[in-house]
């Protein structure tokens, strides 16, 4: 069976199958979780600053699909996936030694393209011919289980996740949800978010997600003061599994998120891409390997697309 | 990986992302390792086809740099310890040397190290400065890293090449103390094999620095002492050297014209006879640029005069046609009755008498004396020649013997011959004469011995864009004097003001500190541009050395000099005997 280069731009499905991105899942205004606030009263919070507690960890991963190739039969999606972290500590930030893996989502065993090996990462449920969606989720989770992986070799300290809380972990962690597409808060509890200034956050209230209980709340980061603005804008929703040391954690986000906002002019993303996690993102895209060299080794092993 | 330099530190690896080629890359320094400019690196590196390369090279550029961030304002965010940033510590490499001569490039990657012992001589090609007697290592100061510079001798003394060329701008002790380091090294390292058999002839052109080399320097440290040892020379100053100054003004007697050193400084001058005998008149034209239809007639007179005095003993000039109506009130008759000259101004009076005729009347000049000039030319002769009685009155004489300087005559090695209160044209004068007479010496093989000429301010003596006889005699001396055996290790300021064939005939090249407007014109382009820049803050005691065999330049410090370079620095001399030579 050889494996026939379908296209090295995967991410145009519409072309390939004529499907359409799912479009993201709005939920709609109180959902289905009930609302339970853990503070009192429903007003905007401060805290007053506190060192960083060391070591801190920041982790992300990236993906990113490099081809999509057939046997006539099926479909592959070769892609890397990588993992990192930056650790605070002793006053400096420093770059901990990333992991990078190439796999290929739906295949059953290693294809080695010169130097380039793409291990097998079979699907659950095998369901052929499978969705160019369901390839691009194999290869998000593979890229969780490489974040997951290298978060459990981190000891001590505070854990900081770029998105939800999913992994567990002896000692704190805490996520931060940069665009909110689901809403947890009533109506009427959601003016306190426009009326938050930067470095102040609400009351922290409970989410129940999959099983896990969590505590969740909402802060401002700091924005320069050019440009009109959505008023969502700096808006971060942090959260942390359900604990007694979740207020403290809050207070401590508090002094934490805000001084590593970044700046519009140098991140698209900013405030809310926080700056260790934007370098970590550019180190790790580069230790990815060039996308355009990548391209060339395909496409000589694997033949025109 | 291959195994290293035995006796070298690794350093870092070849950078790929920035082109390596097989005369120039750069290096990644990793780790704690420290590349500083200057110092020499060796590559290894591997062909099938070739097998093994060494590549040998001189860090000549160095930067540190955040890796990776796009903003110059990340910076502060590394500081404040919210970004974490990569340091990238970067050094270029310019290669002297690949071991064998194959010219590919470097891999990417390979390990760097720093050259030490037998591959710092490979790199700066010390063991080919040899030949069938041995080895031709001249000292020539120290690398950054305290090892010794050396020249190849082959380069100075005519072998392969000769003459050096000192460039720099005054008062940073490069150009004067550098070339006399050299001779020091020249003249006593052992390298030089027939050392005994050399002379120098050194012009001091300004101030009295140079009528001290004899007397050791009070200032010398324990250390500039050391340091001589390490370079294989005695830590004293020179040993035979013969001081020759101009005459004081006046009529009365004739002593030196200098005033901090007050013995053992001869007084040098021409008698009327040696001036025509020797041919010297051009000498007294160094504008010729400005008179070019005076060149006939000075050559003419020149060759009148020295048939004049064919025959004769000076000091005076003896003239049989010279009226006696016309005589000046101190010119006398001898016995036969021909004219006694017997001063320069005597002689200009005689010359105007026969190019012009007697100064009542009509008369005209001698025929056989004018050679058809026109009366404008031969007036415009006569009072150059008239403006240069009191310049020269006192050089060129009638009352006594003369005594001009020859450094290849006497039982000194060393001569040091002053101009510095000489007039422009009395230096001129004297610079031109004494080389043309010393190269014509050699020319007719009267000396075996090599001669090693240093003369500062070259941009007067051959400047670019005139003509004047003195330029004439460098000129030759630059282009055939190597192989006659003489060496010219002139200097100047600016070497862009210097006729491009004298400086371009030089196989050593030394750069002391330069004027930045200088150091970007084209006579500095053997200087890669990093080298350009350092040559604008060179410290005292810091030249850049440029030789033929290795492609880059080093940057030499030399020991302070030994020997007195000015009346204070001079060790007083308390013996009893000093003392009675003083007095007495």
């Amino acid at each position: 069976m050889a494996w026939r280069l379908y296209s090295l731009e995967p991410l145009r499905w519409e072309a390939l199958a004529g499907l359409g991105e799912d479009p993201p899942n709005l939920q709609a205004p109180g959902g289905s979780y009930p609302f339970h606030p853990l503070e009192e009263p429903w007003e905007a919070k401060g805290a007053p600053p506190v060192p960083w507690p060391e070591p801190l960890y920041f982790v992300d991963g990236r993906e990113r699909a490099e081809a999509l190739i057939s046997d006539g039969r099926r479909l592959v999606l070769l892609g890397c996936v990588a993992a990192g972290a930056v650790a605070f500590a002793g006053g400096g930030m420093r770059l901990l030694q990333p992991r990078v893996r190439r796999v290929g989502v739906g295949l059953r065993e290693p294809l080695g393209l010169g130097e380039l090996v793409y291990e097998p990462l079979p699907l659950e449920g095998g369901g052929e011919p499978l969705s160019p969606t369901a390839l691009q989720e194999g290869l998000a989770k593979a890229r969780a289980l490489l974040e997951e992986d290298l978060a459990k070799g981190l000891e001590g300290g505070l854990l900081i996740v770029d998105g939800p809380v999913r992994l567990k972990r002896q000692g704190p962690v805490l996520g931060y949800i940069k665009t909110h597409w689901a809403r947890y808060l009533p109506m009427d509890k959601e003016t306190l978010l426009y009326a938050l200034k930067p470095g102040e956050r609400t009351p922290i209230f409970r989410v129940r997600r999959g099983g896990q209980e969590l505590a969740s709340w909402y802060l401002r980061l700091p924005l320069p003061p050019e440009g009109v603005r959505p008023p969502e804008s700096g808006l971060l929703r942090v959260e942390t599994p359900l604990s007694p040391e979740a207020k403290g954690l809050a207070d401590l986000s508090l002094s934490l998120f805000p001084a590593l906002a970044s700046h519009p002019v140098k991140d698209p993303r900013a405030p809310q891409n926080l700056l260790p996690v934007g370098s970590l993102e550019r180190e790790l895209s580069r230790r990815m390997g060039s996308r355009d060299l990548v391209g060339r080794i395909l496409a000589r092993y694997l033949g025109g697309g | 990986m291959m195994g290293g330099p035995e006796n070298g530190q690794r350093i870092g690896v070849v950078l790929g992302r920035r082109e390596a080629t097989p005369l120039e890359f750069w290096v990644g320094v990793e780790g704690e390792g420290l590349l500083r400019l200057d110092d020499l690196v060796v590559v290894e590196s591997y062909h099938p086809k070739v097998g093994k390369v060494r590549y040998f090279g001189m860090v000549d550029h160095v930067a540190k740099a955040h890796e990776g961030e796009s903003y110059d304002t990340d910076t502060f965010l590394a500081v404040e310890g919210k970004i974490p940033v990569s340091l990238a510590y970067v050094a270029h490499v310019s290669v002297t040397r690949i071991v064998p001569e194959e010219f590919f490039p470097p891999d990417p990657g390979s390990a760097v190290y720093l050259a030490q012992g037998e591959d710092l001589e490979l790199a700066l090609y010390y063991e080919a400065m040899k030949n069938q007697r041995g080895s031709t290592k001249l000292p020539a100061g120290f690398l950054k890293n305290g090892e010794v510079a050396y020249l190849n001798l082959e380069f100075l003394n005519g072998v392969k090449g000769g003459h050096v060329n000192i460039s720099g701008i005054s008062g940073v002790a490069a150009k004067t103390s550098y070339a006399t380091f050299l001779l020091k090294s020249l003249l006593e390292s052992g390298v030089l094999e027939d050392a005994h058999q050399a002379r120098v002839l050194l012009f001091n052109v300004k101030g009295e620095d140079l009528l001290f080399l004899d007397k050791p320097n009070l200032r010398l440290s324990q250390e500039a002492k050391r340091d001589y040892e390490k370079l294989g020379l005695d830590p004293g100053p020179f040993k035979s050297v013969a001081f020759l100054a101009p005459p004081k003004k006046g009529k009365e007697g004739i002593l030196p014209d200098v005033e901090t050193r007050l013995e053992g400084v001869k007084a040098y001058y021409w008698d009327l006879v040696q001036f025509a005998q020797k041919g010297l008149l051009p000498f007294l034209f160094a504008d010729r640029g400005g008179m070019s239809n005076l060149g006939y007639l000075i050559v003419h007179v020149t060759e009148k005069l020295r048939r004049l005095a064919e025959g004769q003993k000076g000091p005076h000039l003896l003239v049989s046609d010279w009226p006696g109506g016309e005589l000046p009130e101190e010119v006398a008759f001898d016995d036969l009755g021909r004219v006694r000259l017997k001063s320069f101004a005597d002689l200009v009076s005689y010359l105007e008498y026969k190019l012009l005729g007697p100064e009542t009347g009509e008369g005209e000049g001698d025929k056989a004396w004018v050679a058809r000039q026109a009366r404008g030319t031969l007036e415009a002769f006569v009072r150059r020649l008239r403006s240069s009685v009191e310049n020269l009155g006192h050089l060129i004489r009638g009352d006594r013997q003369g005594n001009p300087p020859d450094p290849l005559a006497g039982g000194h090695q060393v001569h040091v011959v002053d101009l510095a209160k000489l007039s422009p044209q009395g230096q001129m004068f004297v610079v031109g004469s004494l080389l043309s007479d010393l190269f014509a010496k050699k020319e007719r093989g009267q000396y075996r011995g090599r001669v090693f000429v240093v003369l500062d301010e070259l941009n007067k003596y051959a400047p670019r864009d005139e003509e004047s006889p003195i330029k004439d005699v460098l000129l030759d001396i630059a282009e055939r004097g190597r192989s006659l055996g003489v060496i010219l290790i002139g200097a100047q300021q600016t070497a862009s003001e210097v006729e491009r064939r004298v400086v371009g005939n030089a196989a050593i090249r030394v750069v002391g500190r330069l004027d930045a407007a200088e150091a970007e014109r084209p006579e500095y382009r053997y200087l890669p541009t990093s080298f350009r820049q350092r040559a604008l803050i060179l410290p005292q005691g810091m030249v850049i050395l440029h030789q033929p065999e290795i492609p880059v330049p080093l940057l030499v410090r030399f020991p302070f000099p030994a020997w007195a370079t000015k009346r204070e620095e001079v060790l007083e001399d308390n013996s009893a005997e000093a003392l009675r030579r003083e007095f007495f």
